[in-house]
């Protein structure tokens, strides 16, 4: 048994992929070792400019294996004396085996002439020097560099490889790099070349030229020095475990400084400072007794700053962020939000759609729409100040300068310029939720704007037929889509989707798609995102497969109707109930409804006994079923459908619903169709699982 | 430090690795990287090694000289290397230390930065170089140009003059560096600020450079039909300035945008073309005398 070794040296790899390309190269090659039958665990290691594998308990010789290759028929290959024929003579040599190596094997079809061939295994060295260049190289990247004479492509230049079993070097060729013992150090610390003879070498090699290897020794290093540094001024690092991943990426040698800064900056919003330290500058920001205090933590690949150049440095950069954001909180406080919306009219919101000034008029009035079909009139006012200030920040040099604060920014100077919190939160809340796990606006004015522009954009685009396709989705309209099915959820706003897009719709004037496929289209658009958001809920995939193949316009109702099912189907008499709903499904699929054919059961045409049974239980549970569902009862619903299944089964096993008459047929399936339109109003059992 | 130390260090250390101290263009342009010494030089098989400072010009970023920061005009050093040498970083920290920095003392980080440029139909990929925090230098290794993929590479290290100098001299704004010993940026440069900005924002006449874009585009093609690829360039070139001031003029809708990038980067397409095809037709002159250029690039470009 061996240990392996495998270390490539680039230029600086961007952190935004090693994740992947770890994950990549350990799975590619731990397979392709056990193909090979040399088995081993692997290991793998990186830092900012290397990609490494190490691995223990390889072989050092591929095991030999043995195949057998079926030949002629026993008697065509020997003769009755049991001699050899040219049939057999000719198959031995074409497997490169001797006459007496074949021996005869009995099959199904008889016996046959079986050639045992041995592939002996050749060294793992040969093996491994095949299979690392042959992955590496197919390794493939989002954005791939090409470099020297133009032909090389990976990731980043690549400078040295190194690649040992047990000591001795693995030869290969990888970009043009011949593989080898050595590497190089920390590029400003130890940049000398260094000869490793193996794994434990490398390790400590490594670290004494101040590369850490380990991800998640960096890691923990990089967490430690924020807590201790940040405790000496008396706070905590605001936590960030995503911001210390990507710092444990970006360098070999894990260190942090703390600087510090002028306490005035406080004056400005906490969330313009975060975003300026932590997106800008990589920046962890310090908390103490509850807010922001004068000092940023940064990662560094270092041992040390013992004359603070480091931290003067990183200070001297904060303090210029900061003070263009003072510059720009400062210059647009000069002009009003609503002061900015004519230039809100030279900003383009889509080619055909129109600037984001109009994009404005057409959320005022939709949001007004919205609020009669939710009832919250009385918020008219309220609504349209939101819709109309909401876009003005995306002319703002602070929104120009910190995209990803557009709505934030707006919300915090409506609050400097004095208008009321509900107004004020809406703009700032305006773009949540940003995600699944995101919350939803604060309050009802927030959530119907923010409902409202984003039917705006959907009808909009789905309307010039720009709706994503696979994988592209520029307008991020399955974000705007899940939003607003988040907000209805979280809000429990009753209202008839379908139709509050067709009231979107009316706003956008005429555009190319027909309206009626455009809604269509939205439709199961939204349902997509309704099913996601319900099974990342913790639902059965197939309680919401029940609803949501029934008609839900009104998305909250559907999640009642989920939960409704879902607490019903613990009930022992749900499943007789999805069975026999089942039957039904199957029976009428077989007489497809005509136009117009939707009559009620007549009872007098009925004849057999279990007819009549289920004919009385149902007509007496339809009426109940009608005012339960009325008042969304679902569970109560639910209870009084399972009642009608012992009399489904009865039905199903003394009833043959196929009649020659075709008169009683035609009731009978008058009664399933009823019973079945009753059921669909809550779920379409049949989906429901055993 | 002062600006033109600056520059002389630069420049001498870069000479010093056979750089050519080529001179800035005399054209406008918005970035180092449209001078053809760059632009140009990257395309086809010759090898190339130049250095110079070049002003560039971006109305949009006029802040009237109130700004500590931001400047329409601002000098680049760019250093361009083709193909890149193999220890073109380690030639790259070397400079700074022929600038005075120690980097074992600072916290010296290479972190991805691509870098793309529509209007010349160009991107490279490389990485943004900070310096304890602050981004000094932008580091790209040229991939493709005037939509024609590159062979060999070319290496190009732009060097933020303005930035650097603040950063090495601790001061917080742009106009209290020292240009020469006893000159600041400011006494040389401020009122320039506030002109260009005004001119920019507030008087260019829009109907004119809107004409002018138009006219310089014209002049480009008839250049280029008559074969001559320089004056073509420049045209483009001029064509690209007009642009940069209806834009801070507020005169590009949206909409025109998209158009008017795409004008200009055919108009790179071309020039880029044509560019190959005469230095291909001079004999690719500063190819090495034996070294013909490789088959398979007369088949992809020929």
């Amino acid at each position: 048994m061996a240990e392996f070794l495998f270390e490539i040296l680039a230029e600086e790899i961007p952190a935004g992929i090693l994740p992947g390309a770890r994950e990549d190269l350990l799975s590619k090659v731990s397979a392709a070792f056990a193909e090979a039958r040399l088995g081993g665990t692997l290991s793998v290691y990186s830092t900012s400019r290397r990609l490494a594998l190490v691995g223990e308990g390889v072989a050092d010789q591929q095991p030999d294996a043995e195949t057998e290759v079926t030949g002629p028929p026993a008697s065509v290959g020997y003769d009755a004396d049991g001699n050899p024929t040219k049939a057999a003579i000719g198959f031995a040599k074409a497997q490169g085996v001797g006459v007496e190596d074949l021996h005869v094997a009995t099959f199904p079809k008889g016996p046959y002439v079986v050639a045992k061939k041995v592939t002996h295994g050749r060294p793992a060295a040969e093996v491994i020097g095949e299979i690392l260049p042959a992955i590496v190289s197919k390794m493939t990247f989002p954005r791939m560099m090409r470099w020297g004479d133009g032909t090389p492509e990976w990731i980043r230049p690549v400078h040295s490889v190194l690649a040992l079993l047990d000591g001795l070097v693995i030869p290969m060729i990888l970009f043009g790099v011949e593989s080898g013992r050595t590497t190089f150090g920390h590029r400003t610390l130890a940049p000398g070349r260094i000869v490793t003879m193996g794994v434990p070498d490398w390790f400590q090699k490594l670290r004494a030229a101040h590369v850490e290897p380990d991800l998640a020794v960096r890691r923990t290093r990089f967490e430690e020095s924020a807590v201790a540094l940040a405790k000496e001024v008396g706070g905590a690092p605001a936590p960030d475990p995503a911001l210390l991943d990507s710092w444990a990426h970006l360098v070999e040698s894990p260190c942090v400084v703390r600087g510090s800064f002028d306490p005035t900056f406080l004056e400005l919003p906490e969330e313009i400072l975060v975003t300026s330290m932590r997106e800008h500058q990589k920046m962890l920001p310090v908390r103490a007794e509850g807010s922001l205090a004068p000092y940023f933590l940064a990662a560094c690949d270092q041992i040390g700053d013992p004359k603070g150049l480091i931290a003067r440095g990183n200070e001297w950069v904060t303090a210029a962020r900061f003070s263009d954001a003072r510059f720009f909180w400062d210059e647009d406080g000069k002009a009003k939000l609503e002061d900015r919306l004519p230039a809100l009219g030279r900003l383009q919101f889509q080619e055909t759609l129109g600037d984001t000034l109009q994009k404005t008029g057409r959320i005022q009035d939709l949001a007004e729409k919205l609020a009669a079909r939710l009832g919250l009139s009385h918020l008219d006012a309220l609504l349209v100040r939101a819709a109309r200030l909401m876009k003005a920040d995306l002319v703002t040099d602070m929104v120009r300068e910190f995209p990803d604060l557009q709505g934030i920014v707006g919300g915090l100077y409506a609050r400097r310029e004095g208008e009321g919190e509900e107004v004020w939160q809406a703009l700032y809340d305006q773009y949540r939720p940003s995600s699944a796990e995101d919350s939803t606006p604060r309050g009802d004015v927030g959530c119907a704007v923010a409902l409202a522009d984003r039917l705006d954009t959907l009808t909009g685009l789905f309307g010039l037929g720009l709706q994503p396709t696979g994988s592209k989705d520029p307008y991020a309209l399955r974000r705007a889509a899940l939003g607003v099915v988040k907000i209805l959820l979280d809000r429990k706003w009753r209202l008839d989707l379908p139709a509050a897009c067709a009231d979107a719709a009316a706003l956008h004037g005429a555009l190319p798609r027909r309206k009626d496929e455009v809604l269509a289209d939205l439709s199961a658009f939204f349902l997509e995102r309704l099913r996601f958001l319900l099974e990342k809920k913790g639902h059965a995939p197939d309680v919401v497969e029940a609803v949501l193949t029934t008609e839900c316009p009104d998305l909250a109702d559907a999640e009642e109707r989920v939960e409704a099912v879902e607490a019903m189907r613990k009930e022992q008499d749900f499943l007789p109930l999805a069975s026999a709903f089942k039957r039904m499904q199957n029976i009428l699929a077989q007489s497809p409804e005509a136009p117009g054919d939707i009559g009620e059961p007549d009872p007098a045409k009925m004849t057999d006994d279990a007819e009549k049974a289920l004919a009385l239980d149902y007509l007496q549970a339809k009426g109940m079923l009608d005012d339960l569902v009325a008042h969304r009862r679902y569970k109560d619903a639910l209870s009084i459908m399972a009642s009608l299944g012992p009399g489904l089964d009865r039905f199903f096993t003394e009833v043959h619903v196929m009649a020659e008459d075709p008169d009683v047929k035609e009731n009978r399936i008058a009664l399933l169709r009823s019973m079945r339109g009753q059921f669909v109003r809550v779920a379409r059992f049949s989906e429901i699982r055993g | 430090m002062d600006l033109q130390t600056l520059i002389l260090k630069l420049s001498a250390y870069w000479a010093s690795k056979g750089c050519l101290l080529e001179q800035p263009w005399d054209v406008e342009v918005g970035a180092g990287t449209m001078h053809p010494a760059t632009f140009l030089r990257v395309l086809g098989p010759e090898p190339w090694r130049a250095a110079y400072v070049q002003p560039s010009r971006r109305p949009a970023d006029g802040r009237y000289g109130q700004n500590p920061f931001r400047l329409v005009k601002h000098e680049q050093f760019q250093v361009v290397m083709k193909p890149a040498p193999g220890n073109i970083q380690e030639l790259y920290v070397e400079s700074l230390v022929a600038l005075g920095i120690d980097p074992r003392e600072h916290d010296l980080r290479f972190e991805e930065d691509n870098w793309e440029s529509p209007t010349l139909g160009a991107w490279g990929v490389g990485w943004q170089v900070l310096l304890d925090g602050m981004e000094i230098t932008q580091f790209t290794y040229f991939q493709q140009a005037g939509g024609i993929d590159l062979a060999p590479i070319t290496a190009e290290i732009t060097y933020g003059l303005e930035r650097l100098t603040m950063f090495l001299a601790r001061k917080e704004s742009v106009y209290d560096i020292e240009w020469a010993p006893g000159v600041t940026y400011g006494e040389v440069r401020k009122q320039d600020e506030y002109e260009v900005s005004k001119y920019g924002f507030e008087v260019a006449d829009a109907s004119l450079w809107q004409t002018l874009f138009e006219k310089f585009e014209r002049e480009a093609g008839r250049c280029l039909d008559a074969g001559l690829v320089l004056p073509g360039y420049d045209f483009a070139l001029k064509c690209s300035h007009a642009f940069n001031i209806l834009d801070a003029r507020g005169a590009v809708s949206a909409t025109d945008r998209v158009g008017i990038i795409r004008r200009v980067r055919d108009l790179a397409a071309r020039c880029a073309k044509a560019y190959v095809a005469s230095r291909e037709a001079q004999g690719f002159p500063l190819l090495p005398k034996a070294a013909a250029p490789p088959a398979e690039y007369e088949a992809e470009h020929g």
